[in-house]
């Protein structure tokens, strides 16, 4: 309720800034062209406007996080809070209903108790909410008075106000890197609270898999923290299984798109394969759990492998393949686009037959940017979830049977961090380990994709 | 002009870009003796021309050709005519150098390898060998064979390519503005190796140099909006033209 308000105010004060800006800029308009004004007057009116909205917004912001504090400390220095238990549950209790209650957002007290501090609580709202109102507006008016000054015929708004954006872009940017960092830094924090109770030894080399998420004394036993068949679920699915089918089939297409296919069916076929892409994987998921994966076990049965599964690690990885294609199509047609045209002439011209000059020329030409695709595209098929999540198996077995259950890293997450669980227990500590490994590997998988991707770009400018 | 001897035969020439007629029934003999030169200004068509003798105009879906080639006396659109066959007669060297991004030596090792013409590497050693010094080429890169083509300097990358289209043996080389993208001293070196060349292969060079074409040629068309406006030996060409327009040409009043 009070920031909206505070945001509403820091609006129509900018809008008040905006216009009174632009009046004494158009009284700089002159026929002149010696005194004829650097900035068009909206440039000044958006100076002003800026110079009231800016400061405003930041002192919402650090307000929004200080007056609830400030509410709450007058409110405890009050006579009303000397009869509130001393410390724990319930006090905290007793000063979160009679706010709520006081705000309005709970209708009336549990606890009689609190009964008693919801009238200061009130009273303190109220006060800190004019104090709030008088200090923007202040703000408001300082700010946008000094920009207000500063105007001038020869003042260069323009460039001023050419920075600003440029820094609110920069700020944009900034979050999404500052909050790629914060991932990392949660996830570093938890991994290393769950090595306080398990080595990273055991955790990286032990082969078996088996967090007891109770309260027991095998809790903390290290033993059933190894993620070796975790790792190895996770590259068979989707590094080795879900590769054999989007490799070929990824680059043959990409192949028949760039050097065979006419202009009118590539026009069709691309965008095709590219909605592949765009499919929500959990519609894969469906898919594999529920069509391929019994096929595959009846075909496995039929031909006397009975201890075929329903959640056999080749339908995951097979519908994971096939979920990946597009992607290294996309990358390998667009390395093999980047090479240069002439290189195909001159092959062509020395008699080269078309597949001869894909072969010998092209592909190796555009191999680095293959690699790569085929990098970005392991990394994303080993942190995908949705499919493996519906059609791989929770229990972890070590074994290079494809018709076996298997589970992968990004499974095990999901069903340590579901339901309920104690954030302190090492079984749920274990997921942010198994996290930060899944994150250390696509990291450096993307890292050096992205170097190859980079220097074969060189190779032809 | 017609020449009873001539390498390749061309009646009535035309090529269409979709709707767009880039080359109008052009008739034309090459003779197998000279290096012949086509000139005009940019636009005129002249490379589209020369893409007709090796079929390269195959490559780009919208061309189409129509009248008659023959190479030796044989049609180069007929069935029987194998185009893969047919480029490795009739070798090309671009307009902008395009080695294969792979060691000189393989640069050169792949037209024999593709035909067939050597399959072990002390023959293929001997082709690489025999190819880069008519290229004159040898004796800079002889101790670097497995570096890269592209690490060469342009002028060298352009001889590398012409070594490349010597080693599969051609009877004519095609050469499309092979020096416009080189300084002039690497320039000199082409026209050079153009001379050495003429005589063991029918040349046919396209250049927008009126000079070049002076330097290089012994016979000489001048081509102009689609059309050859006029073909003769080329001191005649430069020296006293029959057409009015080739007069303007080579006098610079356009181009």
């Amino acid at each position: 309720m009070s920031p909206i308000t505070l945001i509403l105010i820091a609006m129509g004060l900018g809008l008040a800034g905006w216009l009174t800006g632009r009046a004494k800029a158009w009284s700089f308009q002159s026929s002149d062209p010696a005194l004829r004004s650097a900035s068009r007057p909206v440039y000044h009116a958006w100076y002003v406007a800026l110079w009231v909205v800016i400061p405003v917004l930041a002192f919402i912001t650090i307000w929004s996080v200080l007056a609830p504090q400030l509410v709450t400390q007058s409110v405890l220095a009050s006579p009303a809070a000397a009869q509130l238990p001393a410390f724990g549950f319930e006090r905290d209790a007793f000063i979160g209903e009679a706010r709520a209650v006081a705000q309005g957002t709970a209708p009336a007290v549990f606890n009689v108790e609190a009964e008693a501090l919801v009238a200061p609580f009130r009273e303190a709202i109220g006060r800190y909410k004019i104090i709030g109102i008088i200090v923007t507006v202040l703000i408001a008016l300082t700010c946008g008075g000094l920009a207000f000054l500063r105007l001038r015929p020869d003042f260069r708004a323009r460039t001023r106000v050419e920075r600003t954006v440029m820094m609110i872009l920069l700020l944009a940017s900034l979050v999404a890197i500052l909050t790629t960092l914060g991932i990392f830094g949660s996830l570093v924090f938890e991994t290393f609270r769950f090595f306080s109770f398990v080595s990273p030894v055991d955790f990286l080399f032990g082969t078996f898999w088996g967090p007891d998420t109770m309260v027991s004394p095998e809790a903390t036993d290290p033993s059933r923290y190894g993620a070796v068949p975790l790792f190895w679920g996770t590259i068979f699915i989707g590094a080795i299984i879900a590769m054999i089918v989007a490799i070929p089939l990824g680059l043959m297409s990409a192949i028949y798109l760039t050097q065979y296919a006419h202009p009118r069916v590539r026009s069709w076929v691309k965008p095709l394969l590219e909605i592949l892409a765009g499919v929500p994987t959990v519609v894969y998921g469906y898919f594999a759990a529920l069509t391929l994966a019994p096929m595959i076990r009846d075909a496995a049965i039929a031909i006397g492998i009975t201890s075929a599964s329903t959640e056999s690690a080749l339908a995951a990885g097979i519908v994971m393949g096939v979920m990946i294609i597009p992607f290294v199509s996309s990358m390998a047609d667009d390395s093999m686009a980047a090479v240069p045209g002439a290189m195909r002439d001159g092959s062509l011209a020395m008699g080269a037959t078309k597949s001869e000059t894909i072969r010998k020329v092209l592909f190796p030409a555009a191999l680095p940017g293959i690699v790569a695709g085929i990098m970005l595209a392991v990394s994303r098929a080993i942190g995908e979830t949705m499919i493996v999540v519906m059609a791989a198996s929770p229990a972890a077995n070590l074994t290079a049977n494809p018709l076996e259950p298997m589970s992968t890293v990004t499974v095990q997450i999901v069903k340590l961090l579901t339901g309920e669980q104690s954030t302190d227990h090492p079984a749920t500590l274990s997921a942010f380990a198994l996290g930060f490994v899944l994150f250390m590997v696509t990291l450096a998988l993307n890292f050096i994709a992205l170097r190859v991707v980079k220097r074969f770009r060189e190779a032809y400018e | 002009m017609t020449d009873e001897s001539a390498k390749i035969r061309a009646r009535d020439v035309s090529v269409f870009y979709g709707d767009v007629k880039a080359i109008d029934a052009v008739s034309i003999d090459i003779s197998p003796n000279y290096v012949t030169a086509f000139i005009g200004p940019s636009g005129c068509g002249k490379s589209t021309f020369l893409r007709c003798f090796n079929r390269m105009n195959d490559t780009i879906s919208t061309a189409k050709v129509t009248g008659l080639i023959e190479l030796d006396g044989e049609d180069i659109h007929a069935d029987r005519m194998d185009v893969v066959q047919l480029r490795a007669r009739v070798g090309m060297v671009f307009q902008k150098p395009n080695p294969f991004p792979k060691s000189i030596y393989e640069n050169i090792a792949y037209g024999p390898k593709i035909h067939g013409f050597a399959e072990k590497k002390a023959d293929l050693d001997v082709v690489v060998e025999r190819s880069l010094t008519r290229a004159g080429l040898w004796d800079e890169v002889k101790d670097r064979l497995d570096d890269s083509g592209t690490a060469l300097s342009g002028g060298q990358q352009q001889r590398l390519c012409i070594a490349r289209a010597i080693a599969v043996d051609p009877e004519v080389i095609l050469m499309d503005e092979p020096a416009s993208a080189l300084d002039p001293i690497a320039t000199a070196k082409i026209e050079e190796l153009i001379d050495e060349l003429s005589g063991r292969y029918a040349i046919v060079i396209v250049t927008h140099s009126m000079q070049q074409a002076a330097r290089v040629s012994q016979r000489t068309a001048f081509f102009h909006l689609g059309k050859m406006v006029e073909y003769g030996p080329t001191s005649e060409i430069f020296t006293n033209p029959i057409e009015e327009r080739t007069k303007d040409y080579i006098t610079g009043r356009y181009g």
